[in-house]
């Protein structure tokens, strides 16, 4: 009896899992730092993320989405300087570019998790982008708790395909991104 | 030793701001030159802020120089030499001034329009124009071309001195220096 009761919920719940679930942006435990070599050595930077819908299909990858914008004026660079170097025009111009704009256009799975290809703006200039996703469960979830996750994304943009190409002198173009958003289900 | 200047003689405080300026122009286009060719490192990041802070120094002092000479005129240059070297010299010492007040503020406004602070030894100054890519270029633009023109109107203005005082030996260059 136990076992058929335990196998009908499982038979209810499957279909609840096999549509993508919304999710929506724990924005206070969630950041987006990032990584530049700045003459020998690399300075973390971060910013804060400030909306996020994703959405995922636990069961086809291929039919989750994800989108996210954050505010560039929160930002910063890893010392003063930098972060004022960074807002101004000769990088990402937050007072004409206050925002920035991810959104995937396909995601697929790989052995670690999922490979997600989407539209990054910066500058009001949107080049493809290619990012790692691994889900994780909040620690000491229980089994088959979906409700909170949290992603990691990782990759790396050049700075220069955005225009965002001043100070080359003193900041490397390469860009490393590591994301970590928790998210609830809607 | 008298602070104002007479209608032959600079007081000390005309002949000290000269000085002083004189010091710390020279030593500030050596300066800029070297911080264009530096090698850019967190080691020397704080030498943009000593160039900016002295380079609004001699901003403040040329202000105050041209105050001063309005409420104590300097001597009138002296003639006893050829009409085209009067006139270089008039040539030269207007456009030193004119370089003086162009050369910090083009650095200035080429400095606050790329959206990183300017401090004066520190103290964070007001914004005098919006972060502006624009204004970033055209600044740096001007201040690179201004300081080139400085050194060679500083050049002129140096060996016109010295062929007063050692060719033509006039007095010129004594009462810039001894006062007398
Ligand atoms: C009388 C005062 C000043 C003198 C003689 C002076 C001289 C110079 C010189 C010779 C250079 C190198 C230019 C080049 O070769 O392109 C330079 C660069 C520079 N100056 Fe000044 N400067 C003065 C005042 C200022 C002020 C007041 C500021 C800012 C508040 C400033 C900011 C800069 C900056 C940021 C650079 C580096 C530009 C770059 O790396 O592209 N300067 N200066």
């Amino acid at each position: 009896m136990r076992t058929l009761l335990a196998l009908l919920t499982c038979l209810i719940a499957l279909p609840a899992l096999a549509a993508p679930r919304s999710y929506t942006l724990d924005a206070e435990n969630s950041a987006v730092a990032f990584f530049y070599d700045f003459g020998e050595e690399e300075i973390r930077g971060n910013f804060t993320l400030e909306e996020a819908d994703i959405s995922i299909d636990f069961d086809a990858v291929q039919n989750s989405s994800v989108s996210v914008r954050l505010r560039v004026a929160g930002g910063h660079a890893g010392f003063p300087f930098a972060t004022e170097a960074m807002l101004g025009p000769r990088v990402l111009d937050a007072a004409n570019h206050p925002e920035m704009y991810f959104s995937s256009t396909s995601i697929r799975r790989t052995q670690a998790g999922a490979s997600i290809t989407g539209d990054l703006t910066i500058r009001n200039v949107t080049r493809p982008v290619t990012l790692d996703a691994r889900l994780f469960r909040q620690q000491g979830a229980p089994v088959g708790g979906f409700d909170e996750l949290v992603v990691e994304l990782t990759g790396s943009v050049d700075r220069t395909d955005f225009g965002a190409d001043g100070w080359r002198e003193w900041a490397g173009d390469t860009v490393r991104l590591q994301i970590f958003a928790t998210i609830d289900a809607e | 030793m008298p602070l104002r200047n007479t209608d032959t003689t600079f007081g000390w405080l005309s002949r000290l701001i000269h000085w002083l300026m004189a010091v710390g122009l020279i030593a500030m286009l050596v300066f800029g030159t070297v911080l264009k060719t530096m090698e850019p490192s967190f080691a020397n990041l704080w030498m943009y802020d000593a160039h900016k802070s002295f380079g609004l120094l001699l901003f403040m002092l040329v202000l105050l120089r041209i105050i001063w000479h309005r409420l104590s005129p300097p001597p009138a240059p002296l003639s006893g030499v050829p009409l085209w070297q009067e006139r270089a010299a008039r040539w030269a010492h207007r456009t030193l001034y004119a370089l003086m007040i162009l050369v910090p503020l083009s650095g200035w406004i080429g400095s606050a329009a790329t959206g990183i602070s300017v401090r004066f030894f520190g103290l964070r100054l007001p914004q005098v124009v919006p972060p502006s890519a624009a204004l970033d270029t055209a600044g740096f633009a001007a201040h690179s071309l201004l300081t080139k023109l400085l050194m060679a109107v500083i050049l002129l203005h140096v060996l016109g001195a010295l062929h007063r005082g050692f060719v033509s030996r006039d007095s010129s260059l004594r009462r810039i220096t001894r006062g007398v």
